[in-house]
């Protein structure tokens, strides 16, 4: 006979706040999750303002599972909830690349650790844009290593569109070399590693690297200048 | 045959096999007379139990915004099971037909009274949970749930299955 299983989902410890959205650790029937929340902006109007909310709470739940489609390792989507304005996920165990490398930074790089991790990363982004998706949002901190297999999760697309503009796309690597840059530029040149990998993979990688060039020069922002 | 917490309620599963009165059965439901009410599942769709969870903690959050699309609480449950948005389809495919020999029942609440009367009701072999995985029709629910060769490079056909009920209403 049965045997019973009692799961409380009711608390929420929290992780992590930002502009957008804050992050609850909790557990959902029985599994460790967490919990993002979009919560309203007091300055919008009310009705502008759940109409926004609700929009970009749909699209993070669409491309979290288009990227999955896709092959992408991101977390496992639980739950949505348009009323609370909530989404839930599978718990991710493991730490951010942006914790791996400044660990890297501050005690030594791991040479062969660091070229497994950048081939990765630019092995999933290829995957991505090959299926049409944009992240919008690449950092190492929206990067998880997951701590038994040491696949890399891609998190927060919450930013993401669908699109198959080379432009897009461009943009979107040249978001990540800026953030590398600025934070990880101890560890050496891991942007070209991360290309290399892109190139393998990726069957457009050519029209892509063209524009690429062409955003380096200006910016992520178009001149909308003539 | 397991009692689930799910938010304070409770949701009692059971599995049967060989069961032979799914066309009475399915009769009853339609009619409405089927006391007490029960949801029935094609169990060849459930390669595990927490899709059906995650589709239940669904009905209740719907149950509680008052926002149901189809009639009970019950048929609620298969129809969040199914994953898609065509109501008709959802309950022929995930629900059971008249020659459904493989069933999972499942009720919100069940009081002790309500679960001797359904193991009445149900006229078949009960097994365990854990048997799910191995009688799965892995073909058809990749079929049903359009679940693509990259994605289950990533994932299991549960969480697959998991991501497609929750993010139903988002598409």
């Amino acid at each position: 006979m049965g045997t019973e299983i009692e799961s409380k989902d009711s608390s929420l410890i929290l992780i992590k706040q930002g502009a957008e959205a804050r992050v609850f650790e909790s557990s959902f029937v029985g599994r460790r999750s967490v919990v993002k929340e979009r919560f309203s902006k007091k300055y919008r109007h009310p009705t502008l303002d759940s109409k926004l909310t609700l929009k970009r709470l749909n699209a993070e739940a669409r491309c979290t599972t288009k990227a999955r489609r896709l092959g992408v390792c991101t977390p496992v989507l639980y739950a949505v909830n348009p009323v609370s304005h909530t989404l839930t996920f599978e718990f991710v165990d493991g730490p951010s690349v942006k914790d791996v490398f400044l660990e890297f930074g501050s005690c030594g790089v791991n040479e062969e650790r660091l070229g497994k991790i950048a081939s990765q990363i630019g092995d999933v982004i290829a995957k991505l844009h090959d299926g049409g998706l944009v992240h919008g949002d690449l950092t190492t901190s929206n990067m998880l290593l997951k701590n038994d297999t040491d696949e890399l999760v891609l998190i927060d697309f919450g930013l993401s569109f669908t699109s198959t503009l080379p432009e897009d796309k461009a943009v979107d690597l040249y978001v990540l070399e800026r953030a590398l840059v600025s934070m990880h530029s101890s560890c050496g040149n891991i942007i070209d590693r991360i290309l290399a990998a892109y190139r393998k993979s990726s069957k457009q990688w050519s029209s892509t690297m063209n524009k690429l060039a062409d955003v380096r020069q200006r910016g992520r922002k178009r001149t909308m200048v003539g | 045959m397991k009692l689930i917490g799910i938010n304070g309620t409770s949701l009692y599963v059971a599995l049967y096999i060989d069961v032979s009165n799914s066309k009475e059965l399915l009769e009853s439901m339609q009619a409405g007379t089927l006391e007490p009410e029960v949801a029935f599942l094609n169990a060849s769709l459930i390669p595990d139990i927490f899709p059906v969870l995650a589709a239940a903690h669904k009905t209740l959050v719907t149950k509680s915004h008052d926002s149901f699309i189809t009639r009970t609480l019950h048929s609620e449950l298969v129809y969040n099971y199914s994953g898609s948005k065509h109501i008709t389809e959802s309950l022929k495919r995930c629900g059971i037909s008249e020659s459904t020999t493989y069933i999972l029942a499942a009720r919100f609440d069940a009081t002790p009274d309500e679960i001797k009367a359904m193991e009445k009701l149900i006229k078949g072999k009960e097994i365990a949970l854990e048997e799910l995985e191995g009688r799965a029709n892995l073909s058809q629910i990749q079929k049903h749930y359009k679940i693509s060769a990259p994605e289950l490079g990533v994932s299991s056909i549960a969480d697959a299955i998991t991501c497609r009920i929750a993010a139903r209403d988002a598409l």
